[in-house]
């Protein structure tokens, strides 16, 4: 049985609450910050860098190394932006979280702000996580009633107050720089660094923008250590417990949590439940909307931000989507890259363009109406959007990329048979025009 | 000065300029949308990607967002960049409805420029095109939606660089729209500086669709003359009229953009109505006749009543030679001049002459440097609409704003404003500098005289319409007293019309319309010759002034517009306009610039040709094309022969008006003329 640290709480149908979360450890960390031992920040970053915790957003960048690049005579007021917009498809870990455990994010957030000074701290959720923006504004009155935030904590003379901010809607406010113009009003699109927010960020101020899963490890590694956490990992090089989204083709799917580098095998067979009848695991995409497709020749492969790289594959959100034998991989790039075409914020030409240019290729060798120079077409299309503006446009293409790479029979079949194969050879002699 | 080495070229530029420029200073053009130097690098549709092969940056990189640096080594034509930016001139065209037949842009079309260039002839995309429904814009606006590429040229330079929020974009992704929130006339009074800006046909001149493309226009650059600021505009000409008007760039004065005033303010010239024929009384004839006619009835006025009984008023809306011809006539023929109507606008305008100097002296481009902008009596947006646009730009860049001022001003941007009648404005100014004695209201101003003490380069704006001559100069004595104190402090005066200034230098012994109707009731005129002055204009009295009329035996109007004065003339002498002759003029920050004719003059062919095209009558003269310049009507009408052309007119005016002396060797962009010592 490995350990459980984030969900250590969760409770079927509620929430748990204050007391259940001190019984169990939960604001000794927070107490010991800001009454008992008052390290300075400075200890507080040290430790958090130390254990190595990576941010869970997607993108891995190390919360200590983060921090550290908030200059030590920034203005003030600072703030710690938690970001909430959980919107990568096949990602729903944070939610899970917020619902378990709502004040093991609370002292996170106190805690991480306390790193780093900042005074304000904005929860930025997304719009259609309205329960869990309800369940943290009524706890974090809770908690404010109990001293543990707002202003004054614990009488120690520091603020820490939390807002509650809905999104008014899309996947790009999930993008650190476009969050903060979100917040500020204006329209999210990203902003190009430099200055990085943490020099000059939320109305030009220093901002920290961490993941819900990074900031509930916080009370964690600061209570019980950097060796610890580190020594819950299954890999030399990672660090904690990982929250898996799991969806698709299996028995059980849902949220586990598991030391960093199990293997995604283990999680699929043991934990997951295996394949439903009838299915045999064809491939994954272990990162989230915005990776690679993993064929199952893989799926040995350790969950790990530093193992996963290594293979050429990104750990990103850790959602697991597992796609069975039946499945038209084909289809499946068509369906992502439909939501992404979607959700381009439409500021540069390569995004907002050369994607539904790539996805109304794909729909057309989807339809049978495929041609063999579209292959060479999408595979210089999608090396080129590494120049767009942030980093949406690149992920957005990585499962095409993927496609193209380790599944190129797949591909071309579609364009001999001039249908989908996975479809009895249907093919749309209707089909017209782009499907977006 | 950074060193670096573009495409094999080793390039030396300013720090801070950007790769993108610094290419372009060595002739290398890199394609570009969304970078225009005015509205800054925003690094949105990628199509200045180069490589950095060496150097601090590595990669491909857009050369707009990037600032040259020693070492640098860059190509503009690496494979793997050029691949990548015809890529995405293949995006931006992928949903283009490739009308350019149809399209006024065509021929002129940053879009088609690039496409070409970058090797583009059929459309591979298969797909639907995207498309929209267009907006009604106001009269002067056309909007078609389907050309956009989504540069954000437009909403950047509306809403961030003008401050009006009723255009930008709207939605996401794919099909985000750049257009009005709902249609209607643009509120943003530069909004027609979006032809200018939008790379593609999207926005393009109303009054001017279909007229022609580019290559059938005769294009000049000139000066506008519907303010004192002397803005760069582009003429175009066709048919003998006027077609349209762009923004010319002037590094001095007003940058690449002008406003909706000027850019549509040309339509008298073109005017049915505009006088073209020479009338005695009722009777049509040639305008040299008419000159004739006039110049007799002088000399015999003249002969019964004396030469003090002939009288000439002008304005600041002729050029400085046609000022210069009829001032130094009336010199000689020892008639009255009553120069200028302007003053019945700006009555402290006389002042400006000696409160400016080459020291305290800035250009309107300059003003957008100035981290502190007084506006005393000055409503930037009203009198000299790009000013206010350069008081923005300032305060976008963190400078305060302060105005004291009676009227209720709404200005595109934050600024506070002590409110103040025009007589009081002169203790006010006295309050900011300590050395002054009047005190008084200056607490009122403390926090005003508090930035100024604490800014660096200052600016006075000080306007004349409202103020008196003492508080004129006033707005002087305080830019000197803060020169004195080490300041950078600077003068920006605001004057009624285009040439104001010039006129004052030639005579700054400037009379008011008023001094001329005193002079008529009591007798002393019998005859008037208004040259491009219209009484009428700024006339607060319309009754005193027709009774002052009356005791005229004569009245004559040499004018190329259709004024009332003009139609009640007993003489009436067309005279060719700025754009038939050209002419000098001398702006507000005493810049004298050459607005050169842009086309040879005549009635339009949409008039001679009544409807026909080509006309029916043959000729080898020019139909109404015998118009004399405003200049030359002042010899013609003296009955004597005017000098040859215009080589030998600014021959004459500088030898018999010394101070003019600098026009005769200025450069593209004037040159400043500030009176003899």
């Amino acid at each position: 049985m490995h350990p459980r640290v984030l969900l250590k709480n969760r409770k079927s149908g509620r929430i748990a609450t204050i007391d259940e979360y001190r019984q169990s450890g939960g604001y000794q960390a927070l107490e010991n910050a800001f009454v008992k031992n008052d390290p300075p920040p400075g200890d507080i970053r040290e430790i958090l860098l130390e254990a190595r915790l990576l941010g869970r957003g997607g993108a891995g960048f190390p919360i200590g190394k983060k921090m550290a690049t908030v200059p030590d005579n920034a203005p003030h007021p600072r703030y710690l932006v938690c970001n909430a917009d959980e919107m990568e498809p096949g990602t729903f870990k944070d939610r899970v979280l917020i619902h378990a455990d709502p004040h093991q994010l609370i002292e996170g957030i106190v805690l991480a702000a306390r790193a780093i000074e900042a005074e304000i701290a904005v929860i930025f959720i997304r719009r259609e996580y309205e329960n869990a923006a309800r369940i943290l504004e009524r706890e974090i009155q809770v908690a404010r009633e109990a001293g543990l935030a707002g202003k004054n904590i614990l009488g120690s003379g520091r603020d820490c107050e939390l807002i509650v901010h809905r999104s008014a809607g899309r996947y790009i406010c999930g993008e650190g720089t476009a969050l903060i113009n979100a917040l500020e009003g204006k329209r999210a699109n990203p902003k190009r660094p430099p200055p990085y927010p943490t020099t000059s960020g939320l109305w030009q101020q220093p901002t920290e923008v961490q993941n819900v899963e990074t900031l509930c490890c916080v009370p964690h590694v600061i209570s019980k250590g950097a060796p610890w956490f580190r020594s819950l990992a299954l890999t030399e090089s990672g660090a904690g417990t990982k929250v898996f989204s799991v969806s698709g083709r299996v028995n059980h799917p849902g949220c586990f949590e598991l030391p960093m580098g199990i293997r995604l095998s283990e999680l699929i067979e043991e934990h997951a439940g295996g394949m439903i009848p009838g299915s045999r695991l064809k491939a994954c995409m272990p990162g989230g909307a915005s990776t690679r497709i993993m064929p199952g020749s893989m799926c040995h492969v350790r969950l790990d931000y530093d193992d996963m790289e290594q293979n050429g594959y990104r750990l990103g959100t850790g959602a697991i989507m597992v796609f069975d034998h039946k499945t038209c991989l084909v289809q499946v790039a068509a369906n992502l890259m439909t939501f992404f075409v979607r959700e381009s914020c439409g500021w540069c030409t390569p995004c907002r363009e050369g994607l539904p240019y790539i996805l109304d290729l794909l729909n057309r060798i989807e339809a049978g109406q495929g041609r063999a120079e579209y292959i060479e077409m999408i595979r210089k299309m999608c090396g080129h959007m590494k120049y767009s503006y942030c980093a949406f446009a690149p992920g957005a293409v990585a499962p095409v990329q993927g496609l193209i790479e380790d599944f190129y029979a797949e591909v071309t079949a579609h364009i001999e048979n001039q249908g989908c194969p996975f479809k009895d050879g249907q093919s749309d002699k209707n089909y017209a025009g782009s499907h977006y | 000065m950074p060193d670096l080495i573009i495409d094999n070229k080793k390039i030396r530029v300013a720090k801070g300029t950007r790769v993108i420029d610094a290419a372009e200073s060595a002739g290398i053009y890199i394609p570009r949308f969304c970078y225009f130097a005015e509205l800054g690098a925003v690094g949105a549709c990628r199509v200045c990607a180069v490589k950095f092969i060496d150097g601090p940056v590595e990669g491909i990189r857009m050369s707009c967002m990037i600032e040259a640096e020693d070492g640098m080594v860059v190509s503009t034509d690496d494979a793997e960049a050029v691949d990548f930016r015809r890529h995405v001139i293949e995006w931006m065209m992928m949903n283009h409805p490739h009308d350019c037949p149809v399209c006024d842009e065509g021929g002129h079309c940053l879009l088609q420029d690039l496409t070409v260039a970058g090797g583009h002839g059929m459309r591979r995309f298969a797909g639907k095109k995207r498309t929209y429904a267009d907006q009604y814009l106001g009269p002067l606006i056309s909007h078609e939606e389907n050309r956009c590429i989504q540069c954000y040229r437009c909403s950047r330079f509306y809403q961030e660089y003008c401050g009006y929020t009723d255009l930008g974009v709207m939605g996401i992704a794919q099909r985000i729209y750049f257009g009005r929130y709902k249609d209607g006339v643009l509120e943003n009074p530069f909004s027609g500086n979006l032809i200018d800006l939008c790379p593609t046909g999207v926005y393009t001149d109303k009054p001017s669709r279909y007229t022609g493309r580019r290559w059938d226009f005769e294009r000049t650059t000139g000066v506008c003359t519907t303010c004192s600021l002397g803005c760069s505009i582009t003429v175009s000409a066709r048919y003998r009229q006027v077609v349209r008007l762009e923004a010319a760039f002037s590094r001095a004065v007003n940058g690449a953009f002008i406003c909706d005033r000027g850019r549509y303010g040309f339509s008298w010239a073109n005017s049915e109505n505009r006088p073209r024929q020479g009338r005695v009384a009722a009777k049509a004839m040639t305008p040299q006749k008419a000159a004739a006619a006039a110049a007799g009835r002088i000399d015999s006025l003249a002969e019964q009543y004396g030469a003090g009984a002939i009288a000439v008023a002008g304005s600041g809306r002729s050029s400085l030679e046609t000022l210069a011809a009829w001032m130094d006539m009336c010199r000689r023929r020892s008639w009255r001049g009553f120069f200028f109507d302007d003053l019945a606008a700006a009555p402290a305008a006389p002042a400006v002459v000696s409160g400016l100097n080459p020291e305290n002296v800035v250009s309107m481009k300059a003003v957008e440097s100035a981290d502190m902008i007084l506006a005393v009596g000055a409503d930037a947006l009203d009198e000299a609409p790009m000013l206010a646009l350069a008081m923005r730009q300032a305060w976008r860049a963190g400078a305060g704003v302060a105005a004291i001022d009676p009227r209720d001003l709404e200005w595109p941007f934050e600024f506070r404003q002590v409110v103040a009648a025009p007589d009081e404005i002169i203790d006010l100014l006295s309050g900011i500098e300590p050395e002054n004695k009047i005190g008084g209201n200056a607490g009122k101003m403390a926090a005003i005289r508090d930035q100024i003490q604490r800014s660096r380069f200052p600016v006075i704006l000080c306007g004349t319409a409202i103020l008196d001559q003492n508080t004129v100069l006033a707005a002087s004595g305080l830019v000197k007293q803060l020169r004195k104190n080490k300041k950078e402090a600077r003068l920006f005066y605001t004057l009624p019309k285009a040439n104001t200034f010039g006129g004052l230098l030639l005579d700054h012994r400037a009379k008011t319309p008023d001094e001329l109707i005193n002079a008529m009731e009591s007798g002393e005129i019998k005859a008037l010759v208004a040259v491009q002055s219209d009484l009428w204009q700024n006339c607060a009295d319309r009754d005193r002034l027709d009774c002052a009329l009356k005791g005229l035996e004569f009245l004559c109007a040499a004018d190329c517009m259709a004024t009332e004065l003009v139609s009640r003339a007993d003489i009436v002498v067309p005279v060719s306009s700025v754009y038939e002759a050209g002419g000098i003029y001398v702006n507000q920050e005493a810049r004298a610039q050459w607005s050169p004719p842009a086309h040879a003059g005549g009635t339009p062919v949409r008039i001679t040709g009544a409807g026909g095209h080509p006309p029916r009558v043959i000729g080898s003269a020019i139909p109404g094309g015998d118009m004399p310049g405003a200049w030359q009507a002042a010899w013609q009408i003296a009955g004597l022969a005017p000098p040859a052309g215009p080589g030998e007119m600014i021959e004459w005016m500088t030898k018999t008006y010394p101070v003019t002396a600098p026009v005769k060797t200025m450069a593209a962009q004037g040159v400043r003329i500030f009176p003899l010592q």
